[in-house]
């Protein structure tokens, strides 16, 4: 009999394993990961994450129509990795059928947030083949005829995040139109200027047709246009694009006169033109038809900035990749970051912005371009405003910012970033906006009272700038994005943010309306955002929430706890309260009368 | 007094006071023997300056006209030429702040020079300010210091059983740098740490520090054994190191030199504890970079730092080359290793270099910190520095008798106690709430570690101590810093008390330079202070709100 019994007993236990074994495994692995509504499983696979720091770690990947999911099987590694397809910028296969060596066959993802991925999987069957099919087809989905996922997701939030910025409110604001700066609506089908908003401040003087003529001489018609007003003395900041001067040296009178209307809006002598660029490449613009303000614009001088081009930006956050990821270069650490050029072109932008907030807080308008007026215009005109105006440092207000200098005059995040397209070697990828960000995160360190935003929003924006999930950052412009109704058929990153607003709130915001900040733009005080560029290295001290804001939370949560007991206990002791209000003696009357809820707008005022 | 005859021109009117991240400001400059005194002319706003001379590091002075020097002895017009030409003198302090003074009349500038000069660097101890420093509020104090080590022995009650404290040192004949008590096992007896102290540099014969209560293990430290070319031994040193790990299988020793550098020694007379003598013992090699070296990477560093001109371009390899911030790795790494041997592995460990007064303190101070959390509140902290530092004989006069910024041929200078203040910033920086101070006292502490109205940083030693009387005739820093609004100053209101070691971070990426020692006097510097104080206001409002 018990001869018989255990074959029994074995056939039940290898039936037990064969089904319900392991499904319940995989069930148990990756079917509790939380997945966005609209999220949609399309393959997994058992393979192996080649991680740079804790070696080769088996487990089980995920893909689904929004995200890369892995997480490792080993009890005692622990790996996840949750990465938005959005992120990847280029899919290869590593290794061949016939390559020898342990874990040398499989797939190699680069990313655009600064780090790599590498997967191995069995060298048998063509493995690798559907997964890397599916990959390429999923994070790749423009190129594949599919739509991006912000198109796919069906997220729903309290908030909706597309009302934050609205033109007209936000000129109003400013305090216009008044009788210097009229709004335009010539471009509101956008055939003056493709790549702006509809929604224009020009000169008060200048005529409709002073616009078209001025547009035939402004590359790419982007057209000098106000950015921004100082309340009290009235000076401007106004964006353009490069002046078609070309070789021949050609001259535009309506130009040069809308040049001077800007200038004669406030009554000043001189009007300023920063070109963001280096002198010499202002020059070999002529070659191709641009060019810069000659003395023929009488009144104004011009300022070159010495901000490197796209290109070369690029480059330099290749390098700084290089160094940081896998490994962090170690023995000559900071002439290697030295080597980057990283932080030296963050100076220029930031020490550029700088001359323009000054210009403009002494009583100057400024003029600022460079060749097209969308990277690093945006980047000067947008720090300058962030420096001068308080509204922009609120969380919301630099919502707005971003809505305004970015998305809607044109800042091509489509070909900067390359959401869905598979070209990772796209000549016009770079990081513009990454480095506007990382200005911001340096200011927001040097004035650690000044922003009502803290770190988290910076990395939340910069993560959400590659996902894919939100339509904040698609498209080129705002003609491009109403042709793909990005307004009606997807979800705004603030809608996210402004549901939760909480976890984005620097608790240490002090704010000083008046004030202008001048972040010192030296080599001395920058520091490199370590949070952000090394956050993937698990050995560097991770300080994603600083531990003082979150005490300083803590603290706060407390005080709400013993205003709330306050509250209770006054209102248990209303009777005798009321009673006492009544008493003549004013002491007594004061003390008493004063409601928690006062006390806390009293106490809320230091903040 | 004997300072008159170094004061020619004591009172100067119509100097004009530049100093930095503030305007210009004319008023009188008065030179005593300690001080130099400005005040401005304002009646509503006036300001003064007190300035210690011995924070002045080093003095520059150009004279204007000088070719009007040349008539100097010309009879005629003498006093004509001296009161139309006019001198500068930039004094570059201690404190790493350049201020500049510009007199009229070459020969009281030259006066107040030379004055400067003289007064800033007064070799005898017993003239030096501390002497004469007498609060009105304040009478001197009883007992000098926090502590003693008779009664830091006393609190120790979980060191009865193993440990004594030993009183061979008394008149100081054993080791002119120890204290009169130490700690030592309570097995050997006082005729044989005579006889291991003979085999010890300068007598500092092992001695315990720190008594991890988790787990019994302790930290020793001591200078290098006396070897030799011909490898002498001392059955007493082995003995009384035998009794330190006395039923524990082995002990380490961290000797911060390298093994090369530990094998020289033995030309000069020293050397280290050889495995055949001391076969229970591992010894490590962890070199670091003490003396001159340390003193011309604060040097470079300080240089890079001042460096006006705008070409900038450098800042990170200027920076990388004084190697100020891998000094600080080092210190913190070393460090790490000592914490690693005794919290971790649970052995005792001896630390040791040469003379046993600079490294070793520096690394058994950082890693009680890293280890206990009793060192790290404000009294621990002055405690430990007053054990490790001021008791445990580390030559402040010697090591602090000029900062980055002197001429003077460099002799034993070198900036040892400001390493450490540099990495018990790093600390706080990472752990912002496990330490019950503040960057400014850290900031006071390095400052007045140069120049100081009180008596703690006096001296090499406590035998030169109490032979001067600075424990009756001076002030004592750490009691003034523990008087309560001293010390609500100096404390950090978001401390929170863990049991847990705090390990640091040593990467170079983890490492930043201490902006607020070293860019100091800059308007950026500043501004963030103002954002510290004010977002240091806001969390000890809400603090007590939150308590109460």
């Amino acid at each position: 009999r018990s001869q018989i019994s255990v074959p029994v007993f074995m056939f039940f236990l290898s039936f037990y394993y064969c089904d319900n074994g392991l499904s319940s495994l995989k069930m148990e692995l990756l079917s509790d990961v939380s997945l966005l509504p609209g999220e949609e499983r399309i393959t997994d696979k058992d393979i192996i994450y080649i991680c740079p720091f804790s070696g080769a770690v088996k487990g089980k990947v995920l893909i689904t129509n929004y995200r890369l999911y892995f997480r490792s099987s080993d009890a005692d590694v622990t790996v996840t990795l949750d990465v938005p397809l959005g992120a990847i910028s280029r899919v290869e296969k590593m290794g061949g059928a016939s390559s020898r060596g342990e874990n040398s066959y499989g797939l190699d993802i680069t990313c655009k947030d600064m780090r790599n991925l590498r997967f191995a999987l069995k060298q048998e069957g063509h493995s690798r083949r559907d997964i890397f099919e599916v990959l390429f087809r999923y994070a790749f989905p423009l190129s594949h005829g599919l739509p991006l996922f912000a198109y796919l997701g069906q997220e729903k939030y309290a908030e909706n995040g597309w009302t934050i910025y609205k033109p007209i409110e936000e000129f109003r604001r400013q305090g216009l139109p008044n009788n210097k700066w009229r709004i335009s609506f010539i471009n509101k089908s956008y055939d003056l200027c493709d790549t702006y908003p509809t929604v224009l401040a020009v000169p008060y003087k200048s005529k409709e047709e002073d616009l078209r003529k001025v547009a035939a001489f402004r590359s790419r018609a982007r057209i000098p246009v106000l950015s921004w007003i100082h309340r009290e003395n009235q000076a401007v900041i106004v964006r353009c694009s490069q002046p078609l001067v070309g070789m021949s040296g050609k001259r535009n009178k309506d130009d040069e006169r809308y040049l001077d209307l800007i200038r004669e809006a406030n009554d000043t002598t001189k009007l300023t033109i920063y070109d963001a660029r280096p002198n010499v490449n202002a020059v070999a613009n002529k070659a191709t038809g641009g060019g810069y303000e000659g003395d023929e614009y009488q009144n104004a001088e011009l300022i070159f900035l010495d901000i490197q081009n796209i290109h070369v930006m690029r480059e330099s956050q290749k390098k700084l990749k290089d160094i940081v990821y896998p490994n962090v270069e170690e023995s000559h650490w900071l002439s290697s970051l030295e080597s980057t050029h990283w932080l030296e072109h963050v100076k220029l932008v930031l020490s550029g912005a700088i001359q323009v907030a000054d210009k403009v807080s002494s009583g100057n308008s400024v003029v600022v371009h460079c060749s097209d007026g969308w990277d690093r215009t945006a980047q000067l005109t947008s720090l300058a405003m962030l420096m001068l105006d308080s509204h922009y440092r609120t969380l919301r207000g630099f919502q707005v910012l971003i809505e305004k200098e970015w998305i809607s005059f044109g800042h091509k995040f489509a070909s900067r970033i390359g959401h869905g397209d598979k070209n990772h070697a796209d000549q016009d990828r770079s990081p513009i906006f990454v480095q506007f960000i990382d200005c911001v995160w340096q200011m927001t360190k040097q004035f650690p009272t000044a922003f009502e935003f803290n770190e988290h929003l910076l990395l939340t924006i910069l993560d959400h700038l590659y996902s894919c999930r939100f339509g904040t950052f698609l498209y080129n412009c705002e003609s491009v994005r109403d042709q793909h109704e990005v307004r009606s058929k997807t979800v705004s990153l603030w809608s996210l943010v402004n549901s939760k607003v909480d976890m984005y709130l620097n608790p240490f915001y002090t704010p000083e309306s008046g004030r202008v900040l001048y972040p010192v733009a030296s080599m001395r005080h920058l520091e490199l955002w370590v949070a952000y560029y090394i956050r993937w290295n698990p050995r560097i001290r991770q300080q994603q929430q600083s531990p003082v804001e979150q005490r300083y939370k803590e603290l706060l949560a407390l005080r709400d706890e013993y205003l709330k007991k306050l509250e209770q206990l006054q209102l248990s002791d209303s009777s005798t309260s009321s009673h006492l209000a009544n008493s003549p003696t004013p002491n007594t009357t004061s003390s008493s009368t004063s409601t928690p809820s006062q006390q806390y707008t009293h106490l809320q005022t230091p903040l | 007094m004997e300072f008159a005859e170094h004061i020619k021109t004591a009172n100067v009117e119509d100097v004009v006071l530049r100093q930095p991240l503030q305007p210009p400001s004319r008023g009188t400059l008065c030179i005593t023997g300690h001080h130099l005194l400005f005040s401005d002319r304002e009646e509503s706003d006036s300001r003064q300056v007190l300035l210690l001379l011995r924070n002045i590091d080093a003095t520059e002075k150009s004279v204007e006209n000088l070719t009007g020097y040349s008539g100097f002895f010309s009879n005629a017009s003498h006093s004509e030429r001296m009161s139309g030409s006019s001198g500068t003198i930039t004094m570059k302090c201690k404190d790493l702040r350049v201020l500049q003074l510009d007199i009229p009349g070459m020969e009281q500038c030259l006066n107040i020079a030379h004055s400067i000069e003289t007064l800033s660097c007064l070799d005898c101890v017993s003239e030096m300010y501390p002497f004469f420093y007498r609060p009105v509020e304040l009478s001197l104090p009883e007992q000098w210091g926090l502590s003693s080590p008779e009664m830091h022995y006393s609190q120790m009650k979980e060191l009865y059983e193993k440990w004594r404290l030993s009183t061979v040192n008394r008149d100081y004949s054993v080791c002119s740098s120890y204290p009169p008590a130490v700690i030592v096992p309570k097995s050997i007896d006082d005729d044989t740490l005579k006889k291991a102290a003979k085999f010890r540099q300068g007598g500092r014969f092992p001695v315990l520090c720190y008594y991890h209560k988790k787990n019994g293990m302790v930290i020793m430290r001591s200078s290098q054994p006396l070897l030799g070319a011909n490898r002498k031994r001392c059955k007493e040193d082995e003995l009384l190191l035998q009794a330190v790990i006395e039923g524990s299988d082995k002990g380490y020793i961290i000797d911060t030199r390298s093994r090369q550098q530990a094998q020289q020694a033995r030309m000069t007379g020293g050397g280290f504890e050889s495995k055949s003598f001391y076969s229970r013992w591992k010894r490590f090699h962890r070199p670091m970079e003490r003396g001159k070296a340390l003193q011309e990477s604060l040097i470079k560093l300080v240089e890079a730092c001042g460096d006006e001109s705008n070409n900038m371009d450098r800042w990170l390899s200027k920076l990388e080359n004084s190697k100020w911030l891998s000094h600080v790795q080092n210190a913190l790494s070393t460090a790490g290793l000592l914490v690693e041997c005794v919290e971790r592995d649970g052995h005792s460990v001896l630390v040791h270099g040469s003379e046993g007064t600079d490294c070793s303190l520096l690394i058994s101070t950082l890693a009680q910190l890293i280890m206990d959390p009793c060192c790290r509140t404000v009294e621990g902290f002055l405690g430990l520095l007053e054990r490790e530092w001021i008791q445990a004989g580390h030559p402040f006069q010697q090591r602090c008798a000029h900062s980055a910024y002197s001429h003077a041929r460099l002799q034993q200078e070198s900036p040892v106690f400001l390493l450490l203040m540099d990495c018990v910033w790093q600390l706080w920086r990472q752990f912002p709430l496990a330490l019950g101070f503040s960057e400014a006292l850290l900031l006071r502490l390095a400052t007045e570690v140069y120049a100081s109205d009180y008596g703690t940083f006096l001296c090499n030693s406590d035998q030169e101590r109490c032979a001067l009387g600075v424990k009756e005739r001076t002030h004592c820093l750490f009691q003034a810093l523990l008087r309560p609004t001293q010390r609500d100053y100096y404390s950090n209101p978001l401390y929170e008390r863990t049991e847990l070691a705090i390990w640091p971070s040593v990467h170079p990426q983890s490492l930043q330079l201490w902006k607020g020692y070293f860019l100091r006097w800059t308007q950026q510097v500043r501004h963030l202070e103002e954002a510290q104080e004010e977002i240091r206001n806001m969390v000890i409002e809400w603090g007590k709100l939150a308590c109460s």
